[in-house]
């Protein structure tokens, strides 16, 4: 006899696909206005005009500020303490965000425009219906601005378009969230929804690898 | 021991129940006619039945209130069908909120739960809180979790029973942890319950455990009786043996419950279930024979060979 990961998770997948559930029908019609900023947010993000693409970073972050206040702090907490937590750090990150947007540096945003466009929309197109697919009901659709796992998956790649040298300090949080994610997917036995950590890790990646050069920015 | 209303509805709940349930009467007519398997606790011969409730992950749903009502269906088929013993713990997020709502005006509870804190001054606090969180106070039963500082617990424990805020105290372990130190505190400390891990394929609580509480008079509640469901997802899908009703089984609840209930030191198992339909199966095995020493070496037997 001795544990296993899933006797450390406090709660069975039921509860945690109603989560989802819940909080789409709680917010409804707002999800459509969060998906609609998630499809727009390429368009923002790799505009020409400075002011667009720093208006598209605060809506990324506040993107991460409500998946984290709402999803993580007002749902997930109560059923899994450690979730609170991280659900601040979401909105932590989400303010940090928004700081470098509205004070940072102004640059060209990430080096291949048409591979991140395609990553962003695998994110917010894609991932959403894992959590369909998992708990056979349409309405557990993991939506971007909503859902922590579209979130941070969509999120991280918008490192892409920040060469401030606080964009480092944005890593913890995506990292922790991979971690936690990836063990608790573990525990509940919802092996396809490994997908949304594995995807938050190929975008960090993807992000700095696209991010812009200090050098070949133009200041 | 005076008898305050809880306790008189208990008896009366008990008593009638067998001739009155119409729950029992539809499922199994035979079983119905039959007096709920109840053991007594050795240190005040109160007899509590077999099966009971237990709480973890079931009831951690937050504030879903859908899922609050399905669980309140489920504990509704639990009393319905005999069970009185519930047990909880502060650990397991939501589910002592939930417990107070679905326990709303039920008077027929052996209410248990465990004090999870590694303040060791903060054992009445700790309780306190449960009792608010359950709407229920006193408690039957107060347990030191994981033995997590029970030093410090088991003698304000202690105290709080001598005063009268608790009936019976004990300890809990499970997944087999910690046991050398368990039977330590068995050997040398007054408490009334322990509960432990023991199951089908978890059988060490047999070596040294079971005998020592039978030994000391001590009460024993068992955790985790379906190994946190792979028993069932090991061996659902197999066929019971051909002998399973000559043992008083009908399904794979009753197989693995009634062996566990069917040892001489056991006093209470407590499954845990978020569906009425597995409710109803696991509270099948309060009712009908139990399987005798030689068939519950079968049923060992059995599940190995499979």
């Amino acid at each position: 006899m001795s544990y296993s990961l899933q006797d450390l998770v406090m709660f069975g997948p039921e509860v945690f696909f109603r989560l989802f559930v819940r909080i789409n029908q709680d917010v409804w019609p707002w999800t459509l206005l969060a998906v609609l900023i998630g499809l727009l947010l390429p368009l923002l993000l790799l505009n020409n005009r400075s002011r667009f693409r720093r208006m598209g970073l605060t809506l990324v972050g506040l993107a991460w500020v409500t998946s984290g206040y709402g999803f993580l702090v007002g749902y997930f907490g109560p059923i899994n303490w450690p979730a609170e937590g991280l659900g601040w750090a979401f909105v932590a990150l989400g303010i940090l965000f928004a700081l470098m947007a509205v004070f940072g540096r102004s640059h060209p945003g990430p080096s291949r425009r048409g591979l991140f466009v395609v990553g962003w929309f695998l994110a917010i197109l894609c991932l959403p219906w894992l959590t369909v697919a998992e708990s056979g009901n349409w309405q557990a659709l993991g939506v971007f601005g909503l859902a922590p796992g579209t979130t941070a998956a969509a999120g991280s790649l918008a490192l892409a378009c920040i060469n401030n040298p606080w964009r480092w300090a944005c890593l913890p949080v995506p990292i922790i969230w991979i971690v936690f994610s990836a063990a608790t997917f573990w525990g509940l036995r919802a092996e396809w929804l490994l997908v949304l950590p594995a995807a938050t890790l190929m975008s960090v990646g993807f992000a700095l690898w696209l991010s812009p050069r200090q050098g070949r920015s133009p200041g | 021991m005076s008898i305050d209303r809880r306790r008189f509805l208990a008896g009366v709940g008990l008593a009638g129940l067998a001739m009155n349930s119409p729950l029992l009467l539809a499922k199994s007519p035979e079983k119905a006619r039959s007096s709920p398997i109840t053991r007594k606790i050795p240190g005040t011969n109160e007899a509590i039945p077999a099966i009971g409730m237990g709480t973890w992950i079931t009831f951690n749903v937050g504030g879903d209130p859908i899922l609050v009502e399905q669980r309140t269906r489920v504990l509704k088929t639990f009393f319905d069908l005999g069970g009185t013993v519930v047990d909880g713990s502060p650990m397991y997020g939501t589910a002592p909120d939930v417990m107070g709502e679905a326990l709303a005006a039920r008077d027929r509870v052996f209410a248990a739960t465990k004090i999870w804190t590694g303040d060791e001054s903060a054992t009445r606090e700790e309780a306190a809180r449960s009792a608010r969180r359950w709407g229920l106070e006193p408690f039957d039963l107060l347990q030191v979790h994981n033995l997590v500082g029970w030093q410090g617990h088991l003698e304000t424990l202690k105290d709080m029973k001598s005063n009268g805020e608790v009936r019976y105290i004990g300890i809990t372990t499970s997944h087999g942890r910690r046991h050398r130190e368990f039977e330590q505190i068995m050997a040398t400390e007054p408490v009334d319950f322990v509960q432990l891990t023991y199951n089908l394929l978890d059988r060490e609580a047999e070596d040294r455990l079971l005998p020592l509480a039978r030994e000391k008079g001590i009460a024993v509640i068992v955790n985790r009786p379906f190994q946190g469901g792979s028993l069932f997802r090991r061996f659902q899908s197999r066929p019971l043996p051909g002998w399973a009703a000559d043992a008083g089984v009908s399904n794979w609840a009753e197989f693995f419950l009634k062996f566990i209930v069917s040892h001489p030191a056991v006093t209470c198992a407590i499954p845990a279930t978020t569906k009425v339909e597995h409710m109803r199966e696991n509270m099948g095995a309060l009712y009908g024979e139990l399987p005798g020493p030689g068939q519950r070496q079968q049923m060992a037997d059995y599940v190995r060979s499979l």
